[in-house]
């Protein structure tokens, strides 16, 4: 994987921690806990170290929902998981603004999950017909929401320092 | 991003193109405010085809989401198959024989040529050449009655399946696909000498529609249009998948980034799915089509995705297990999605025609971007 030794001090100055996880059981090569603070500044990040928005999109859990953005590059195999749960006032900024690419996916998560992007220059419903504001239709119903241990990584026993590495569900949250 | 309700001035007028509409390829609608023949504001309007896929998905088996998968990208569903099937194996660790693999390569790169050669077509009858389509039809059509013996069916396949294919491929397939191979680049000589040289072809897409590499990656636009950029991403040698990186293959690139250079992209890139055909059939291993698999496939609990290079970029699969055999969140990452959102700032200024020809070189298949 090809990173340079600039954008791991760059992150750390956001105190942002990259956790490099198993490509061959993941598909992706690190991930990073974001939050609503850090995500813009992260974005900025990712656009000057030659990153682009693979997609990002949301997953409903408790207590809280998850944001995922993917970075992949162009020139090297390095592909970067950003997850953010969102705060009990959920509020996310855009950053339409700077993958200009994401102005799309943020829409269809308002559209599907009913998150509200600040700063979004279009909030229009983009997949689903307007007046349709109240479905969220990827909400799960209740009796189906799963806590963010269920359905997060559980470390194996025998495995290796990845594996011991990864953030536990409940320090995600 | 002005929102479209009201003229900005008196002499503008709105021009709904589609949804019905020929140059659009399927129900989307592009509403322009122009001002005589050039537009000021592009603003594609989604969602005419919307079946909500990533939620259908939550509502069966991983296994049986299978079919559904060919119904997005419907030009070019094999690479669908494949990145789904790839996902669930990776992620429940199931191996999958490498006679299998190498079907799946085979399959997937006649169809990834299937689908340029609609392209190919439909692209060539938006600009008002309507003879093209009739020969690459005719190409097309050997493509799908080869597969239609093995998949039985001749456009949304669901010929892949958890661990293998559905079906063996025999002689009789063989024999028609290196029969096929003759006689396609044959027919890319006719194809050169019709469009490729054509002076009124090259003047309505040369310099239209220019994409920077910059501008790709502001967008995540993918596939073709990233190559026609210059960019030499292709997840088949990226991030190499199944077994292509047994194959020698190259990565076609332009330079310009305009309507052109995506046309010369897709062109040489059939000759390049030849090769990797050619090559397959010769290594083509003996053994099983088929792994053995559990009969309940149960995916653990976390996250993970998948990525393959579709026909028009790059697709990726992301899904959230919970420990049974339904996925708890299904992401399906389109192509065409992210390479459509160029569309406004790509083609703000530009004449009404040029939109088509741009349009057209971004091969949008709409199913996909509305899932």
């Amino acid at each position: 994987m090809h990173r340079t030794e600039s954008f791991a001090q760059s992150l750390r100055k956001l105190s942002l921690e990259l956790q490099e996880v198993d490509f061959a059981q993941r598909g992706y090569h690190a991930e990073i806990l974001l939050t609503a603070d850090t995500l813009r500044d992260f974005a900025r990040l990712m656009l000057e170290a030659e990153y682009f928005l693979v997609f990002m999109s949301a997953v409903h859990m408790s207590p809280a929902i998850e944001l995922v953005y993917q970075f992949a590059q162009f020139n090297s195999q390095s592909r970067i998981l950003g997850r953010l749960f969102l705060d009990a006032d959920g509020v996310v900024p855009t950053i339409s603004d700077i993958f200009q690419g994401s102005n799309w996916h943020e829409r269809e998560v308002k559209d599907f999950f009913g998150i509200v992007f600040q700063d979004h220059p279009n909030l229009e419903p983009l997949i689903l017909p307007e007046g349709s504001e109240d479905l969220k239709p990827l909400l799960k119903e209740e009796d189906k929401l799963k806590s963010c241990q269920e359905v997060s990584w559980q470390p194996a026993e025998a495995e290796g320092e990845n594996e011991a590495a990864e953030p536990s569900g409940s320090e995600k949250s | 991003m002005p929102e479209l309700t009201k003229i900005s001035q008196p002499h503008r007028f709105f021009l709904n193109m589609g949804p019905q509409h020929p140059s659009t390829h399927g129900v989307l609608r592009v509403l322009l405010e122009m001002d005589g023949e050039y537009i000021i504001e592009p603003q594609p309007v989604l969602g005419y085809g919307h079946r909500m896929q990533e939620k259908l998905a939550e509502c069966r088996t991983c296994t049986a989401f299978m079919p559904n998968t060919a119904r997005m990208d419907y030009a070019a569903a094999l690479p669908y198959n494949h990145g789904y099937a790839a996902l669930i194996e990776r992620m429940a660790g199931i191996e999958v024989p490498p006679r299998a693999e190498y079907i799946r390569v085979i399959t997937s790169e006649l169809n990834r040529i299937a689908s340029h050669l609609l392209w190919f077509g439909a692209l060539l009858l938006d600009l008002g050449a309507f003879t093209p389509i009739l020969y690459s039809f005719d190409d097309r059509e050997q493509i799908l009655d080869i597969l239609e013996d093995i998949t039985g069916s001749r456009l949304t396949y669901c010929y892949f399946r958890v661990g293998g294919v559905s079906k063996d491929i025999d002689d009789k397939f063989v024999e028609r696909t290196r029969a096929f191979i003759k006689r396609l680049r044959q027919r890319f000589d006719i194809f050169e000498k019709l469009v490729t040289g054509n002076v009124i072809f090259i003047n309505r897409v040369k310099g239209v529609g220019i994409i920077d590499a910059d501008m790709c990656r502001r967008y995540g636009a993918t596939g073709p249009v990233a190559r026609g950029s210059g960019i030499p991403y292709d997840v088949r040698k990226n991030q190499p998948y199944s077994v292509y990186s047994e194959f020698d293959f190259d990565i076609p690139v332009g330079e310009n980034g305009d309507s052109l250079d995506r046309y010369m992209v897709r062109m040489r890139e059939m000759e390049q799915s030849l090769r990797i055909i050619e090559q397959a059939l010769d290594k083509l291993p003996e053994g099983p089509y088929r792994g053995k698999i559990p009969k309940k496939i149960k995916l653990p609990a976390g996250d993970c995705c998948f990525s393959v290079e579709a026909a028009r970029g790059e697709l990726t699969y992301y899904l959230v297990g919970d420990g049974s055999d339904v996925p708890y969140r299904l992401k399906i990452r389109v192509p065409s999605y992210s390479n459509l959102s160029v569309l406004p700032e790509l083609c703000r200024g530009m004449l009404l025609s040029d939109l088509v020809a741009a349009m057209g070189s971004l091969d949008l298949v709409i199913p996909e971007i509305d899932r």
